[in-house]
């Protein structure tokens, strides 16, 4: 996956945000979520802004492309 | 496990169980001078069995995780959910080629119609374990 991501961290620096909330608040489901997190599935560009506010960042706060 | 994915394993289990049997047993009872009546009778029981089936393990399921019964796919499992109707549509393409050639040689129209109706559940079995498979991996 070229694309990497700060999710994580980001939860962890918002109170330890739980993939549940940070999936509620972005109409995920919680395994979407996992999927993101894990680099495993590349979300569409309004799911990667959608992160992006609800963390309050920009989206390349969160997500970053990587050449491999 | 997700609602859907859970949704998917009844597919799969209602399907296999229920078109499993209706093979089995229209294999096992099969008489050509009864057959129309034979594969009818034994289809609207193997339909009646797995609505009733899929109906009741559905209610389970949406029990057990009322939230996301109610939510709509999100982006992902839209994503999902095309990957295995692309792969289901070749399934049942496959074998609908495959039955026509087997009524211009002449096959008995009536087992190739039971024959249709299998291509029909592989193509539904095909579609859910190719849920299943992306679910688990996460993708």
């Amino acid at each position: 996956m070229a694309i990497a991501n700060e999710i994580r961290r980001l939860r962890f620096e918002a109170g330890e945000m739980t993939q549940a909330a940070l999936a509620e608040r972005i109409g995920m489901t919680r395994q979407t979520v996992i999927a993101i997190e894990q680099g495993k599935y590349a979300p569409s560009l309004e799911a990667a802004f959608k992160i992006a506010d609800a963390f309050g960042v920009t989206i390349t706060d969160v997500f970053r492309w990587t050449k491999d | 496990m997700s609602f859907r994915e859970k949704s998917a394993w009844i597919a799969l289990t209602s399907y296999g169980l229920v078109f499993g049997a209706y093979f089995i047993l229209l294999a096992w009872s099969w008489d050509e001078r009864y057959g129309l009546g034979l594969s009818i009778g034994l289809m609207v029981a193997a339909v009646v069995a797995l609505i009733a089936i899929a109906a009741a393990l559905t209610i389970l399921a949406a029990i057990t995780s009322p939230k996301e019964a109610n939510a709509p796919a999100d982006e992902r499992e839209q994503l999902i959910d095309l990957k295995a109707e692309r792969l289901s549509s070749y399934a049942l393409s496959t074998c609908v080629v495959l039955l026509i050639g087997a009524l211009l040689i002449g096959w008995n129209g009536l087992l190739v119609a039971n024959l249709l109706l299998a291509s029909m559940v592989i193509a539904e079995l095909v579609k859910a374990l190719a849920q299943i498979i992306a679910y688990r991996r996460g993708a």
